[in-house]
């Protein structure tokens, strides 16, 4: 027994002292300075084995970029006078075993491994230059790994760094020890190694024990392959080559014959800016997986295989970077010009009026010549023929759908002054000079269609005034309607054009007229068509659905007199739209004629803000107020008396406000329901009624007689008054407001197939869009640094919102055949985008982590996705010799990874340790992972091994 | 006139109260600002009452709009809508088509007119003296503010009942809201456009 024993651990205290100080001392006064460093590394391990993942990462693991649940954490080492760092690379989770996707680091892949150790010297170069020393340094990490009993594989980069070289050593727990070895050819690779068959020779050749009865043993080596191709990027070049080809070749797909034609043509924004194409191309990973190989004829069978055998297909968009780059987003979108609106805001407010930032005299504060700035008259005068192209008629019906509910006070998109904030974004680059120059003209447009008449384009000339929109907008409405109103007068008095005054004009035309009664009853249909803009009487038709005691007007009124044989009231009745069904007079035995009525006059906001301010002056005192709906009401009374000479003021109420007229139940109706019984109700018949007065004092005369409510020149006089004096900060308040809202709507038009998330992301925008855009609505307009930071930090978001949406909508033009993988790329991208949307400041995410996520594309998708690899042109094809197989559509892969691996049983090998649990197993006995192209190539191999 | 008032309260709050003719929105109004019943004339137009209640602590000034409801002022009452923190939609129970009118016609008229999304909607059943003569149920009521969010009560102009909780029930609503609270506080609202520029008095180089 004594003299088996090992003199380390020697049990005889007695005969040696040393021995026994050896035992209870750690005495490194003996030791060397290689044990010490063994003992050092044992140490760390030690601690790190005992503290496992968990408390490692509290010791301040850091987490590795490419990959959640990895870590990495470092400790620091001397050895004689050199420094090396020791890194121990782990998950948190054990995911499953081997998948190509799965690895945080290349050397997992390179050896098959999971946790491991990786020791570097603290040099420049980070590897260690001289060969002894890396097999010291190995040996070392290997004593050390082995007393502390682990099972981390260790590695040691070693010669040149771009030969990505590695030595490694792995204790497996049983006599075994595994061994790793990776070197990589960095040109000229042997043309034997550029083909599979080649590749797996020179795997089998590893097997140093049989490699001489090859041929007769089968050796069943496992083989598994992962290729990835890239498609062309879409950048203009190649694009006109494809439709070069394409067109040449006569299957031009698309039915594009344009060569200049670029990807975003058919999206919302390219009428104002053509954007970069965000996503520059795909790769396509294609995976073979666990094939058992059993020869070398085999593998040639495998590099003949076209990638749509391969069982998994995933795919890989590259996004071009200009989508991080920039800190205020998107470069050249709608952001980067609302950004300089903004900037321009600010300085509207240094001057009192517009023609002071055009005028040469003035140079203004910032010292720019403003001939610099404004753009020549060329571009001027294209933007406002554009502007105001006659073909372009605003349809009423798309007006009204654009009522957003969003709070903004813009414009809706189609309209004048939105398209002329639009265009002000591209014109001399937003700058203040540029935009008053264009101003002016535009208002002096403006006048020119107002003096001659003409229709404002891109304005609706009825329905009433939206409110909610901008004021500019709501008065060009306003004069659009004037507009209209004057022409309307023109035409009907073409002889008269000289009289200046409408109103004396029409009384008189009207009173002189006789009395004829059908001359009369076809002069005031006529009439009303015209002046009110269509026949309308009041009630109108659409209020005719939903009251109980609602009239009809019956369509052939003349006739109808007839049959009743009243030629007598017919003679002084005018300005009728019909009899009222049903409804009879009270004191004659007449049917009651329904009158045209004047229509309410429109009003902008600030007539309303007018009016409601002077209400509120008065306290609530009728007088002043309610002098526009007396006038109207008195109208309405004149009408009424106009239409029915005969009427009482009973029958007005009747018509008029049916709810007070109370019918008497219990009276039987006659035959022809006359006379009507009832009696007003209490409020309308008391003596002092306001009505009655009303009604006593109003003069029968039909609508077209009366003094118009509403006076077209005047309003629209005004309207362009108001155009005229706006103050600068006023034109660019609302500028700001109509621009991002607008910009919007553009970008919003773009379609982007079914994504959840960039429909919250457009919904959220106009959100976050109306509070800081509110600021410019207050009264008291100012450009506090508060309102213009918050614009700016708006114009970050729009950017960010435009660079999402530029992916989605390239996404889905490229992958509109396969809308699933669209939809998942972009929630990826989405995922990977979001955390980066800061507000325009630096922030944690400066780390540039690339965008790897990898989408499984399914079978029905694979035909969708090989289309887009478009076979080559020969123009391109010619700059590369192909020397691999497995061409997709011509494309050879750019990166082909290869893993051989031999099994063995280590139970039935003579090697095995009798009684080691992992011997029941099968490991690994070789494994060589080989990635590479024809150019350039790398192979890692393990293995196992007893010494 | 008003000016020096103004700060004389916490908070402004615009209501606005609408529903057909004659269904008692100008009585409602004036049983609660000068607690009086009166068979007033029908509106011409637009009404306008002001009322300064403490609420909560806080001194409210109640800037009360009764529209008329007959059809023809409709287009011209659509525009006192805006800016209101507090819709009441007064019906008559002894009419049914007066209640039937609130969904058919009102409640269209708050979504396209009403700027405020937030602002607070109240349904009232107006004439509840005449109760032999009631014709719209109590649940009917009920069902309909449940519909469309708004508060519900019935009360009487005439014996005053419930008249005073009704407005009291909105304007706490409204204290409620944090949006509307933030528009109630900034005060009377000025016009844009008869605002001096800021910097008129600095200015003498514009003349020419």
């Amino acid at each position: 027994m004594e003299s088996s024993s090992s003199p380390k651990v020697e049990p005889d205290a007695d005969d040696d002292v040393s021995e026994e100080v050896f035992e209870h001392f750690d005495d490194f006064t003996i030791a060397s300075s290689w044990e010490r460093f063994i003992s050092k590394i044992e140490a760390i391990c030690r601690l790190w084995m005992a503290d496992g993942p968990n408390n490692l990462l509290e010791k301040g693991a850091i987490p590795l970029e490419n990959s959640k649940n990895s870590y990495k954490i470092k400790s620091e080492l001397q050895y004689d006078v050199k420094s090396y760092w020791m890194e121990y690379y782990f998950e948190t989770k054990t995911g499953k075993s081997f998948d190509w996707n799965s690895t945080f680091h290349d050397l997992q892949l390179c050896f098959g491994v999971k946790e491991f150790l990786l020791i570097a010297p603290q040099s420049a170069s980070g590897v260690v230059l001289d060969a002894p020393e890396a097999s010291k340094l190995l040996s070392a990490v290997a004593i050390a790994l082995s007393n502390s009993s682990s099972l981390w594989p260790a590695f040691v980069p070693v010669h040149d760094p771009s030969r990505k070289a590695y030595i490694g050593i792995q204790n497996t727990g049983t006599a075994f020890t595994r061994r790793f070895e990776a070197d990589r050819i960095g040109s000229q690779v042997p043309p034997s190694l550029m083909h599979l068959e080649g590749l797996y020779q020179l795997f089998v050749s590893k097997f140093a024990y049989c490699t001489d009865d090859l041929d007769k043993h089968l050796i069943k080596v496992q083989f598994a392959m992962k290729l990835t191709y890239r498609t062309l990027p879409y950048d203009d070049d190649n694009i006109k080559d494809i439709d070069v080809q394409n067109t040449k070749s006569g299957k031009n797909l698309a039915g594009e014959s344009s060569n200049e034609r670029l990807w975003d043509d058919d999206c919302s924004w390219s009428e104002w800016y053509s954007s970069e194409d965000p996503v520059k191309g795909f790769e396509l990973i294609a995976i073979w997986s666990e094939k058992t190989i059993e020869s070398s004829m085999e593998m040639e069978e495998v590099e003949n295989a076209s990638p749509h055998e391969a069982e998994k297909w995933f795919i890989s968009p590259s996004f071009s970077p200009y989508l991080l780059e920039y800190s205020n987003g998107n470069q050249f979108g709608f952001a980067s010009a609302l950004h300089l609106l903004v900037d321009a805001f600010e300085m509207s407010f240094e001057a009192q009026f517009l023609e002071d930032f055009v005028s040469a005299e003035s140079p203004g504060p910032d010292n720019l010549k403003s001939s610099m700035v404004i753009p020549p008259p060329t571009v001027r005068d294209r933007v406002l023929k554009e502007l105001f192209d006659e073909g372009v008629q605003l349809i009423d019906s798309a007006y009204d759908e654009h009522k957003t509910p969003q709070a903004i006070k813009g414009a809706p998109l189609e309209t004048l002054f939105a398209q002329f904030c639009l265009h002000s974004l591209w014109v001399g680059n937003c700058h203040i000079r540029a935009i008053a120059a264009l101003w002016i003209e535009f208002v002096q447009e403006v006048r020119w269609c107002w003096e001659e008449s003409q229709l404002l384009p891109r304005m609706p000339v009825n329905g009433s005034i939206d409110l909610s929109t901008c004021l500019i907008n709501q008065k060009l409405h306003m004069l659009a309607v004037c507009i209209k109103k004057k022409r309307e007068w023109n035409e009907d008095h073409r002889e008269c054009m000289g009289s200046e005054d409408q109103i004396d004009y029409m009384t008189e035309e009207e009173s002189a007229v006789g009395d004829d009664t059908s001359s009369m009853q076809a002069q005031n249909e006529d009439f009303s068509g015209k002046f009110t803009g269509e026949p309308r009487s009041f009630p109108t038709s659409r209020d005719l659905h939903y009251s109980d005691t609602a009239f009809t007007v019956s369509q052939d009124p003349v006739k109808d007199d007839l049959l009743n044989g009243e030629k007598s009231s017919d003679q002084t009745r005018r300005g009728s739209a019909g009899v009222i069904d049903s409804m009879m007079l009270l004191k004659s035995y007449q049917r009651m004629h329904a009158p045209y009525t004047q229509e309410a006059p429109l009003m902008t906001e600030d007539m309303y803000e007018e009016r409601l301010q002077a209400l509120e002056a008065s306290n609530g005192s009728f007088n002043y107020f309610a002098q526009l709906e007396r006038d109207i009401l008195t109208s309405d009374m004149a009408a009424f008396k106009a239409a029915n000479p005969d009427a009482i003021f009973e029958d007005f109420i009747r018509w008029h406000s049916p709810a007070d007229w109370l019918e008497d139940p219990e009276v039987e109706k006659s035959k022809d329901n006359w006379p009507p019984r009832g009696h007003l109700s209490k409020r309308m018949s008391e003596s002092d009624n306001l009505w009655r007065e009303l009604w006593d004092r109003a003069h029968a005369l039909a609508a077209s007689e009366q003094k118009p409510l509403f006076d077209p020149n005047r309003e629209g006089e005004k309207v362009i008054h108001y155009l005229e004096t706006l103050r600068p900060h006023q034109l660019l308040a609302q500028m700001v407001c109509t621009a991002f809202l607008a910009a919007a709507d553009t970008v919003n038009k773009t379609s982007y197939g079914e994504l959840k998330q960039m429909e919250t992301k457009m919904q959220q925008l106009y959100l976050t869009m109306a509070p800081a855009l509110k600021p410019l609505e207050a009264n008291r307009l100012s450009a506090d640094s508060e309102t213009i930071e918050d614009l700016k930090r708006q114009c970050v978001v729009f950017g960010h919102v435009e660079n999402l949406l530029t992916v989605a909508a390239s996404l889905h033009r490229k992958l509109v055949q396969a809308p699933r993988l669209a939809v998942e790329i972009f929630i990826d991208f989405y995922n990977f985008y979001i955390p980066r949307m800061g507000t325009g400041l630096e922030e944690d995410y400066s780390n540039k982590k690339e965008f790897d996520t990898k989408q499984i594309v399914w079978n029905n998708e694979r035909e969708v996705v090989s289309s887009m690899f478009v076979p080559p042109t020969a123009n391109q094809s010619w700059r590369k010799v192909f020397s691999m197989g497995n061409l997709l559509n011509g494309h050879e892969p750019m990166v082909r990874e290869i893993i051989f691996s031999l099994h063995d049983g280590v139970s039935n090998n003579h090697y095995a340790a009798p009684n080691a649990s992992v011997s029941e197993q099968e490991i690994d006995t070789y494994r060589m992972y080989i990635c590479g192209t024809s150019n350039d190539l790398r192979v890692s191999l393990s293995v196992v091994s007893c010494d | 006139m008003d000016s020096s008032s103004s700060q004389e309260f916490d908070y402004l709050f615009k209501l606005l109260m609408i529903g057909d003719s004659g269904v008692g929105k100008s009585s409602l109004l004036l049983c609660f600002t000068s607690d009086t019943f009166d068979d007033l004339a029908p509106t011409i137009g637009v009404d306008f009452k002001v009322k300064y209640v403490m609420m909560d602590g806080k001194k409210l000034k109640l800037a009360i709009w009764d529209t008329a409801g007959q059809e023809r002022f409709r287009t011209l009452t659509s525009s006192y809508y805006r800016g209101a923190q507090g819709i009441i939609m007064v019906y008559d129970v002894t009419r049914r088509e007066t209640f039937t009118n609130l969904s058919e016609v009102w409640a269209k008229e708050i979504e396209l007119y009403s700027t405020n999304q937030d602002c607070i909607k109240m349904l009232v059943g107006n004439k509840v003296d005449k109760e032999s003569d009631r014709v719209v149920t109590k649940k009917e009521g009920i069902d309909f503010a449940r519909e469309y969010g708004c508060l519900f009560i019935e009360c009487s102009a005439k014996t005053r009942v419930n008249v005073q909780q009704c407005f009291e029930e909105l304007v706490l609503k409204i204290l409620d809201t944090p949006s509307l609270l933030a528009e109630g506080s900034k005060g009377i609202k000025k016009n844009i456009f008869k605002d001096k520029p800021p910097q008129s008095d600095a200015a003498t180089s514009g003349c020419c």
